[in-house]
């Protein structure tokens, strides 16, 4: 998000000299500036639920980017990395995230199939990945905001937590489509309701800074490989956020 | 070089001058100066400056031709005018269509699926290309220009209408608004479920509000001397919008500082013009004209130059300003996107527009100064306008 786009700025100077974000092993093309991650937000059915180890189930709704047929196969997506990694996390807790990742559809169409993908599976946690088709369709930033509210209230007064998760950056996309106005109002919503926000727009700038993964210069068949390793680290570093928000 | 005739408001060359140079940073996404610019502190941005200066200068020159030529000359001129517009929005157009396909066709992630369906009226050029023309396709920053043109469009009868009272144009226009903002009313684009990002029913308001002071302005009346009350009234509302709007500013960048009101007044509709952003414009308005004398001298100082010589020379630098953020933008995503490299982006953009202004007004002014007379006319040599 362009707002915290300075704080970025100044982080990554000190990067380098930067110690992992996690005492844990993380795959070091998965780096990221110290401090993206920090969240001060509680996911207290969660925490819940995993302190008394009992199953909890995950739904993880989005678009295109959550289904992640980019990669190959779902098990290559980020939710199923995020299930990966929570298990590692938890070994005494059954941990499940469901993909529910459909290209294609607004916010709107998404909080729409809430009933029957997100509440029917009755999970204790949301990632909601949203606000991509949206940008690319011209929705009115009014109507866009109102979808994420009416999202937001459905799950939450069910007892569910909820993660947003925002845009996927890339400089190549961002010379045709502005996201700048649709990040910026899911960001807002997140703030007014407390939700965490999950700013994978700005872990993947900073990965397209540092020439991480370089899709230009792999070949044609080894783009799905790269996407697969995008999409793990989002998926582990959702679980270190995750994690953050539930000790 | 002589100077322009002293009658000329330099307020109005100033301040849109300013309008376009943040036009062209807002115009760039990402952008670190963003954070200096009227979005930032205000609820309004450059796009109102620039349609309320346009409405009020426009009302000045055409209403000057009304007066010396007559209401036909005056409509051919101003149709004139929208025709200029039209051509440059259908050269943006086309370079944007460049800039896309070549984006379509180099890039070639799988990630991106979902992001490159805004690519997906490559597939369908005739219908593409004719909902350009008919500026109903407004893509990416292509969208102040169709605002512009219809309001030019549509300016001859707001001028005439003028003449005979100033609320024959006022009282319709406000009426709209208002029904736009009640029933919500927005105007369909293209692709389908797109609107006019300006929507001109909304913005004419403000245009046509430009138009009547203008005018007044026009006639040589001077405004009335505005009352203590409205004065104070006017700053009450400009520090509390400022203190507000810094506060979410702040606020985006450091989470721990509170922001005002962000749950009764985000989100401020830009689309339909939403009141708080035209209310906190008006209370602008109000202090700068009260403010800022017509004769104040910083106006003719060497600092304001540029500035004031970009606002006279309003619409090509709009569209240059439009493609050097493009332009600006490609740079930065294709090679380098260091901070110093936006700031020189930043720099050389807004460098490119002055010197360009300046070109301009020398090119006219030499256009304007009269031929030499030889002793016999040469039949068939062109008359200076």
């Amino acid at each position: 998000m362009k707002r915290r786009s300075l704080l970025c700025l100044a982080s990554a100077a000190a990067v380098t000299l930067a110690l992992p974000a996690s005492g844990r092993a993380d795959p070091p093309e998965c780096e990221i500036p110290p401090g993206l991650l920090e969240i001060s937000l509680k996911l207290p059915h969660l925490a819940e639920r995993l302190r008394a180890r009992q199953p909890v189930n995950i739904v993880a709704i989005g678009g295109a980017s959550t289904k992640g047929a980019a990669a190959g196969p779902p098990d290559l997506a980020y939710p199923h990395r995020l299930q990966l990694a929570l298990a590692a996390d938890y070994p005494e807790v059954p941990i499940t995230v469901v993909n529910k990742g459909v290209p294609r559809q607004s916010t709107q169409q998404m909080v729409e199939r809430f009933p029957t993908d997100v509440i029917a599976e009755d999970p204790v946690l949301v990632v909601w990945e949203a606000g991509i088709s949206d940008a690319v369709r011209g929705i009115e930033i009014d109507d866009f905001a109102a979808a994420l509210q009416a999202g937001i209230d459905e799950v939450r007064n069910r007892a569910i937590d909820i993660v947003l998760v925002d845009m996927q950056f890339s400089r190549r996309t961002s010379t045709v489509i502005n996201f700048e106005q649709y990040l910026h109002a899911l960001h807002r919503v997140g703030d007014l309701n407390g939700v965490y926000l999950f700013p994978r727009f700005e872990m993947m700038r900073y990965w397209s800074e540092q020439n991480v993964f370089n899709f230009d210069e792999v070949a044609e068949d080894e783009r799905a490989r790269l996407a697969a390793k995008v999409y793990e680290c989002i998926g582990v570093r959702l679980a270190q956020a995750i994690r953050a928000a539930v000790q | 070089m002589p100077e322009p005739s002293t009658s000329r408001d330099l307020r109005l060359d100033f301040f849109r001058g300013v309008s376009l140079i943040l036009i062209f940073i807002d115009h760039i996404p990402e952008n670190v100066l963003s954070y200096f610019t009227l979005q930032a502190v205000a609820f309004f941005d450059a796009a109102e400056v620039f349609i309320f200066i346009s409405g009020f200068t426009a009302a000045l020159v055409y209403g000057r031709r009304l007066v010396t030529k007559g209401a036909l000359y005056a409509t051919a001129q101003v149709l004139r005018r929208a025709w200029q517009l039209y051509v440059a929005h259908i050269f943006l157009f086309v370079l944007f269509i460049a800039e896309v396909s070549y984006t379509a066709t180099v890039f070639k992630n799988p990630m991106y699926n979902d992001e490159m369906r805004v690519t997906d009226f490559l597939n369908e050029p005739h219908i593409a290309v004719v909902k350009a023309l008919t500026l109903e396709f407004q893509p990416n920053f292509l969208d102040i220009l169709p605002l512009y043109i219809v309001m030019l469009l549509i300016f001859p009868v707001i001028l005439l209408g003028m003449q005979r009272h100033w609320l024959l144009m006022l009282v319709p226009s406000a009426g709209l608004y208002l029904v736009v903002q009640i029933f919500d009313i927005s105007v369909p684009a293209y692709p389908a479920g797109h609107v006019w990002y300006f929507n001109p029913l909304a913005w004419q308001f403000l245009f046509v509000t430009g138009a009547v002071l203008g005018n007044h302005s026009a006639h040589a009346r001077s405004f009335p001397r505005l009352p203590r009350l409205a004065f104070w009234t006017a700053a009450a509302v400009v520090v509390a919008a400022l203190v507000i709007r810094v506060s979410w500013t702040i606020h985006g960048v450091w989470e721990p500082f509170p922001a005002l009101f962000l749950t009764e007044l985000w989100p401020v509709n830009k689309n339909n013009l939403a009141p708080l952003r035209l209310v906190t414009f008006f209370a602008v308005v109000l202090l700068v004209a009260a403010l800022v004398p017509r004769q104040a001298r910083f106006l003719r100082s060497r600092a304001a130059r540029p500035l004031v010589s970009c606002g006279q020379q309003s619409l090509e630098i709009f569209c240059l300003s439009i493609l050097l953020s493009a332009l600006g933008h490609f740079i930065l995503s294709e090679y380098d996107s260091a901070i110093t490299m936006e700031l020189a982006v930043n720099v050389g953009g807004i460098a490119a527009m002055v010197v360009t202004a300046r070109m301009i007004g020398w090119y006219k002014e030499m256009d304007r100064m009269p031929m030499p007379q030889p002793e016999a006319a040469r039949p068939g040599g062109k008359i200076a306008r």
